[in-house]
């Protein structure tokens, strides 16, 4: 019995020490494969939202220089869809995926399929909750999103601070285009950090009704016409940070009555920047986070090297450093 | 006084009940009245007409007999030619009828593969509303484009379809009652009116009495398509940018509103005074519903509950109308 007991241990024992070398397994190299040869294929879960643009247009940008070719799916939210995609890409034998990790759990067993066919994946956009423990993908490119919410955050709550502000009975709403969506969560996780700091204990996150402009613009403006207690304002994604000076304006607020910033820099962002409706907004700079994983996985793939993560974010723009921002923007690199 | 009848059909009277209840409820609920507050007045006449100038297209295309799911990418694709033309420095009213012209084109070929093809216009609109959106994003890059670029403010051409009559009233309000009073005489007093009804109530009826249906629902489509686009230029205006995903979801909203309004998902049956009631029942309940301090998050669930409480209540009404009518010309002939 004692020996069943050992021979039972040894052989548990071993199949644990194979299945972490299954993840540190090295994945093939192809030194002699020229970059015209290769194919990588970046699946996101994003959709008709400008921002995707910005990362797409880094994505071909790197390929032109590099001479690869790449291709970017926009699974507009849709997780099942985005699995199909995927796998589709392993199918088709890719040199490299880029993914978006919008779930914790979902993408866990897929990367490792990828990486059992010898396809070297990194994350960009959004990373597991819990980084390399949670998800076994080389190495993430994108914005620390929790940390461009606090910076955000830190830059509305200071500022109301200096001006006599009382936080603990300042109320904070927070618009978001789709509730319940990773960039939105980790974002407003890292408003509430701050708001802690603040002792500020009074919030709300808006549904704004989707990517649709008018209807965000009007939710938004009827909910601050509801609740004249909102001392700041933050929306959560590009669209919504777009719509804040248009919406504040409707409501019959005055520049700086109300704090207000957000995320991404877009047209109307830029206005309300130059007009002093909002405070500020943090740049992704997502241009990057679509051409740096076409490079790491360039260099994986051909040379072996083992990539880290790369932070690209977040730029804080305000009014006093937008001239890059406008000169940039038509070119879809900012 | 049979043509006021008409008008004043009885889906309407029971839907300008809905309507006036809600006003008295959102009056007495809202906490400070905010809900008759004049900027909320103002802001609400502002973005309703937006989305009721396409509805009461809707509302006549349903009421012969088809629907357009298209019509979330009808809107921006005119939009979008709006701007082009803009960029090509065109006079600004030549661009808005650029567009017309555009949404009267892409409105035909929803009509023609409906009517020639003989496929049923749920199914042709549902494949061209996603053709005209990949066909957009082709040519947009998702990306939004700064209206200020082309059109400085407070132009004349901005003014007629954005200023604030005596400082307060939207003049979008007008544009909507114009639109409204124009489909208003042709449903119902003009012969076209009468073949719409005809094409919708009994299309074999209709063919057997001479009535070219299949010529009716082309024309119907096309208004549709021309309105998508004065409403698409309107919303531009006011949000100033045009952005690729303008009009999304206007569809079921716009179906909702023609069937709160009393109108026929199986046609020939309907009136533009109901579209119109129907249009002001469903924008007003979702920013009532926000005056009213309902959670943000669950308005979505509201609005569909309450859309469904109406149709029943409509149908409820119509059937108990008809009862007592039945009852009443029975004892007559008794």
């Amino acid at each position: 019995m004692k020996k069943k007991l050992l021979v039972l241990l040894a052989v548990l024992s071993v199949l644990c020490f194979l299945s972490t070398q299954a993840l540190a397994i090295d994945l093939p190299i192809f030194p002699n494969k020229t970059p015209q040869q290769m194919y990588f294929r970046i699946v996101t879960h994003g959709g008709d939202d400008p921002y995707w643009a910005v990362v797409h247009q880094g994505m071909l940008d790197a390929c032109k220089e590099l001479g690869i070719k790449a291709d970017m799916d926009f699974c507009g939210g849709d997780l099942a869809l985005q699995l199909k995609r995927y796998k589709e890409a392993i199918a088709m034998g890719a040199d490299g995926i880029g993914l978006v990790l919008n779930d914790n759990t979902v993408w866990d067993q897929p990367v490792l399929d990828a990486f059992a066919k010898g396809i070297p994946v990194v994350s960009l956009d959004t990373d597991d909750s819990d980084g390399a423990k949670g998800n076994a993908r080389l190495c993430f490119i994108g914005q620390d999103e929790r940390a461009a919410g606090r910076m955000i955050a830190e830059r509305l709550f200071s500022k109301g601070k200096s001006k006599g502000m009382d936080m603990k009975k300042a109320h904070v709403a927070m618009a978001v285009e789709e509730p319940g969506a990773n960039y939105g969560v980790m974002r407003s996780d890292g408003v509430k950090d701050v708001m802690k700091e603040y002792g500020i204990t009074s919030f709300e996150i808006i549904d704004a009704g989707g990517l649709e402009s008018a209807t965000v613009q009007s939710r938004q403006t009827s909910y601050l016409l509801a609740h004249p207690e909102t001392k700041f304002f933050i929306g959560l994604g590009g669209i919504c940070t777009d719509r804040i000076a248009s919406s504040l304006k409707a409501a019959g607020y005055k520049p700086g009555e109300i704090l207000a910033g957000g995320f991404d820099p877009t047209p109307g962002t830029v206005a309300g920047l130059k007009d002093g409706y909002v405070e500020a907004t943090v740049d992704a700079q997502q241009y990057l986070q679509g051409y740096y994983p076409i490079v790491v996985l360039y260099m994986v793939r051909r040379y072996g090297f083992k990539p880290n993560n790369i932070d690209t974010g977040g730029y804080l723009v305000d009014k006093n450093n937008l001239g890059n921002i406008d000169k940039l923007s038509p070119k879809h690199i900012r | 006084m049979n043509r006021v009848r008409k008008l004043l059909s009885s889906s309407s009277i029971n839907t300008m009940l809905i309507f006036v209840v809600l006003v008295v409820v959102f009056y007495f609920f809202t906490p400070g009245r905010v809900f008759v507050n004049p900027r909320n007045l103002r802001a609400i006449g502002k973005f309703i007409p937006e989305l009721g100038i396409v509805t009461l297209g809707i509302g006549v295309l349903m009421i012969c007999g088809e629907f357009d799911l298209s019509i979330g990418s009808i809107l921006p694709l005119c939009t979008y030619v709006f701007i082009t033309m803009m960029q090509a420095k065109l006079n600004p009213f030549v661009a808005l009828l650029a567009a017309c012209a555009a949404g009267a084109a892409l409105g035909l070929v929803n009509g023609l593969i409906t009517v020639r093809g003989n496929i049923p216009s749920f199914i042709t609109t549902l494949g061209t509303m996603m053709f005209w959106k990949g066909f957009l994003y082709v040519f947009t890059r998702m990306m939004p484009i700064d209206l200020r670029t082309f059109l400085p403010p407070g132009s004349f051409f901005e003014k007629v379809f954005l200023h604030e009559i005596g400082g307060s009233f939207p003049i979008q309000v007008v544009w909507f009652l114009a639109v409204a009073v124009l489909l208003g005489v042709l449903l119902h007093t003009h012969r076209f009116g009468n073949r719409v009804y005809a094409t919708g109530g009994n299309r074999m009826a209709a063919t057997a009495m001479g009535i070219d249906t299949g010529a009716v629902k082309i024309i119907c489509f096309m208004i549709v398509g021309v309105l998508c686009a004065v409403s698409g230029v309107m919303e531009t205006l006011r949000l100033e940018s045009f952005y690729s995903t303008q009009g999304k979801g206007y569809e079921l909203k716009a179906i909702a509103a023609a069937v709160v309004g009393g109108t026929f998902l199986s046609g020939g049956r309907g009136g533009i005074g109901g579209i119109f009631l129907g249009i002001l029942v469903i924008e007003i309940l979702e920013d009532g519903l926000i005056m009213m301090r309902v959670p943000v998050f669950g308005i979505s669930a509201f609005i569909g509950m309450a859309v469904i409480v109406f149709v029943l209540l409509n149908s409820f009404i119509d059937r108990t109308r008809a009862r007592r009518r039945s009852a009443g010309s029975n004892n007559g002939e008794g």
